[in-house]
């Protein structure tokens, strides 16, 4: 018993940290739990009031250059809104007289980021809108130019956003006009790839790329970038294309969150 | 305790402040696990310090958002701690850069290498993120040091 006490005493600091460092692996392999997710999630929502002033002085700050770019945006929409509104009534008429399904439209709510997380490199945001806005997990999440990720978990009043950006993230793209299908991730900053395209399809640069109807989260047909190289896999059996992504990750500040999956 | 305390308060508003609005290019400087190393450097009770990095690093998960993964703070801060309040006296008024750079350094490392989920064996980009970091982190701990005077207060406290 002696030296046991004696044991514990002279090793006491090393025994501290073993312990200290087991229960830090132990809450990592936790981390996806359910229960642990809900509790952070809450405890987050919780202590948002903290995050509040600097994210008005962020948005405060960026307040007037945006007007100006969404003016602008406001009027190249306008005009292109215009012809669409003409292709879709056709649109509508040539898929009545073919039968095809109607195309699901979906909601989209405004949410402002309330935290990119501290030493974090952009991997995921917190957001603040929650399932009390009707926020369910695996909802998309776009910028105003296009995807920037999913949600992943959801509190009453925050949810967690799993961006693009995340080395984990994939998501199944078609490219524009011929829809070639394929996979999607991140490489750096604004730039993914799309591998698994077969070798034989028809993609150039500058082709647009959008969210497949193979997706198991993502509505079909929501803008995602644009082709800007095109190469052959290392086995020569596809291609990979080097995709620029329509949203810039490091300057959200607003993001829009579908109230509908697939 | 009061000095430990007003830095506490200092560190989570400066680390807001860097989370919200000075990222460059979403990189921050990690301005807790700088709090820990310069308490951590005063502290000679190693189990004190490594008993307050964990703490600190749980709490603060649970305040600031870091990501999808919970316990990678406590990790990291618990072990920081501990090799930190190791340092004597002596090493601290001789080398106290080296040794809160050194920290910093493993600080980081440790964090991201856990942050990337072992992305580290399939590829390296996970060192470009943390050396960023570490050098954000570098810069505006260098700046903290000699606008608060803190290794006259760390060696004070050491005392």
């Amino acid at each position: 018993m002696l030296n046991s006490f004696k044991f514990l005493k002279n090793y006491k600091d090393n025994l501290t940290l073993a312990i200290c460092i087991l229960l830090s692996f132990l809450l990592i392999s936790q981390s996806n739990k359910e229960f642990f997710n809900n509790f952070r999630l809450k405890s987050l929502d919780f202590f948002s009031f903290l995050y509040s002033p600097f994210n008005w002085i962020d948005n405060q700050s960026f307040l007037i250059k945006r007007l100006e770019v969404l003016s602008q945006e406001n009027l190249k929409l306008n005009l292109e809104l215009n012809l669409l509104k003409n292709q879709d009534s056709e649109n509508a008429r040539l898929r009545d007289f073919v039968q095809l399904k109607e195309k699901v439209s979906i909601d989209f709510i405004g949410a402002d980021i309330l935290s990119r997380g501290f030493s974090s490199n952009l991997s995921s945001v917190l957001v603040d809108r929650g399932s009390i806005d009707g926020v369910k997990v695996n909802f998309p999440v776009m910028s105003s130019k296009g995807i920037i990720g999913k949600v992943i978990s959801v509190s009453d009043n925050a949810s967690e956003v799993q961006l693009i950006s995340d080395v984990n993230f994939r998501m199944s793209v078609k490219i524009l006009p011929d829809e070639v299908e394929g996979i999607l991730r991140w490489v750096n900053d604004d730039y993914c790839e799309v591998f698994e395209v077969k070798r034989t399809s028809e993609v150039k640069i500058q082709d647009i790329v959008l969210s497949s109807n193979l997706s198991p989260f993502f509505p079909e047909d929501l803008p995602v970038g644009q082709v800007i190289g095109i190469y052959d896999s290392t086995d020569k059996t596809s291609k990979i294309l080097r995709i620029k992504l329509f949203s810039d990750l490091t300057r959200i500040n607003q993001v829009f969150i579908g109230l509908k999956n697939k | 305790m009061k000095d430990y305390v007003k830095y506490l308060i200092i560190s989570i508003l400066l680390q807001l402040l860097f989370s919200e609005l000075i990222s460059i290019n979403g990189v921050q400087p990690n301005i807790l696990l700088l709090f820990i190393i310069f308490s951590s450097l005063s502290i000679s009770n190693a189990t004190l310090s490594t008993l307050l990095g964990f703490s600190l690093g749980f709490v603060g998960e649970l305040i600031f958002y870091s990501g999808t993964i919970f316990g990678i703070s406590s990790l990291t801060f618990s072990v920081v701690g501990f090799f930190a309040s190791k340092v004597s006296n002596n090493f601290v008024y001789r080398n106290f850069d080296f040794y809160w750079i050194i920290f910093s350094i493993l600080g980081i490392f440790i964090f991201s290498f856990f942050k990337y989920e072992f992305y580290v064996f399939s590829n390296l980009k996970f060192i470009l993120g943390a050396i960023y970091m570490a050098m954000y982190t570098i810069f505006v701990g260098f700046i903290l040091v000699r606008l608060l005077s803190l290794k006259n207060e760390i060696l004070n406290a050491q005392n």
